[in-house]
């Protein structure tokens, strides 16, 4: 009986608090910062030569993050090679 | 293990349709939406659409798995050493772009049609880094599936699972 | 009140309703479908948002990929 009273106060505990939040949250499209946006808009086709801005961020500004991504891909694989190594020989 | 020759028929029809699709996100990375992962991804689904259809006779037929952890491998390498080429200025520098040679033309401002031959070091980091994600979830795909047929490890073990 | 509201409206109530198959039904090959089948309509969400990259990249990898390694560890589970 209290763990039942317990569970429905957490759970509108939770749904109030997370529609509040909602309400809080910033309009859509209207981001707070644009600079780094403007600079990416205005400067990405001259530098990189690419149409596809989000390609010359992911590839060229930020490479550092895609070079983790791929040692994060790599590391999984080797393990998941690791873990079945023995059933090819069956 | 085989499914039916309907499956089998449709997957053979179907199969090179999705790695032509997976080769066109990868080489217009850099004009189109898409990338090398999406498109690697893409490709990587061609082999689950392989696995569930055929047997694991006919895919180590088509590729052996020594060839999928040397693509794994040498795209990560590839990529690593694009990334190493352009040490004279920084890590990552785009040395390529606006020099005039191979991907090497210029973009003007704004919406324009795209020009295959540009985007400086994107294209070959694109590629590099599809053939890496394709070599890997393949990978990954081909030992899960070897996993799922896996037989029990002693007899009562079996006898349980049989109830 | 547009055409694109609309749009929204019937894709989140579709992500909604397969997400809730997803947890709720009992067989699990369908509960597979019904997660694949949400991960598609997230992904056509993500298009609707002017979100390309990330559509491409969630239908292949959440409709593609992770329904057949989720139905080859079902074929492994189920002994028969």
């Amino acid at each position: 009986m209290v763990g039942k009273a317990l569970k429905w106060v957490s759970f509108l505990f939770f749904a109030v608090m997370l529609i509040w939040g909602l309400t809080l949250i910033h309009p859509f499209g209207e981001p707070l910062q644009s600079d780094m946006d403007s600079y990416f808009i205005q400067n990405a086709q001259k530098e990189c030569a690419a149409n596809n801005v989000v390609t010359s961020i992911v590839f060229d500004y930020r490479g550092f993050d895609t070079l983790g991504e791929a040692t994060v891909l790599f590391t999984a694989v080797m393990g998941v090679t690791a873990i079945f190594r023995g059933v090819m020989k069956k | 293990m085989r499914m039916s020759k309907i499956v089998r028929t449709i997957t053979a029809l179907i199969f090179w349709a999705v790695v032509v699709f997976g080769l066109y996100v990868v080489i217009h990375g850099h004009l189109t939406p898409g990338g090398g992962f999406q498109g690697g991804a893409v490709i990587a689904s061609s082999t689950a659409l392989f696995l569930v259809a055929f047997s694991k006779e006919e895919f180590l037929k088509k590729y052996k798995d020594a060839f999928l952890s040397l693509a794994e491998s040498g795209g990560l390498t590839l990529f690593i050493s694009t990334a190493f080429l352009g040490i004279g200025t920084t890590f990552f520098y785009n040395f390529i772009a606006n020099s005039g040679g191979i991907f090497g033309n210029p973009v003007p401002f704004g919406v324009n049609n795209g020009d295959l031959n540009t985007g400086g070091t994107l294209p070959p980091m694109n590629m590099a880094v599809g053939l890496e994600v394709f070599g890997g979830i393949s990978l990954i795909l081909f030992f899960m599936f070897l996993g799922a047929y896996l037989k029990p490890f002693n007899k009562e073990e079996s006898e349980v699972h049989k109830e | 009140m547009g055409m694109e509201y609309w749009a929204h409206f019937f894709t989140l109530i579709v992500l909604v309703i397969g997400a809730y198959l997803a947890v709720f039904l009992r067989n699990l090959l369908a509960s597979v479908i019904a997660l694949s089948a949400m991960s598609l309509a997230l992904s056509l969400e993500f298009y609707l948002l002017h979100a390309p990259d990330v559509a491409i990249a969630e239908a292949g990898i959440g409709a593609g990929l992770t329904t057949a390694i989720f139905i080859f560890a079902l074929r492994g589970v189920r002994r028969d």
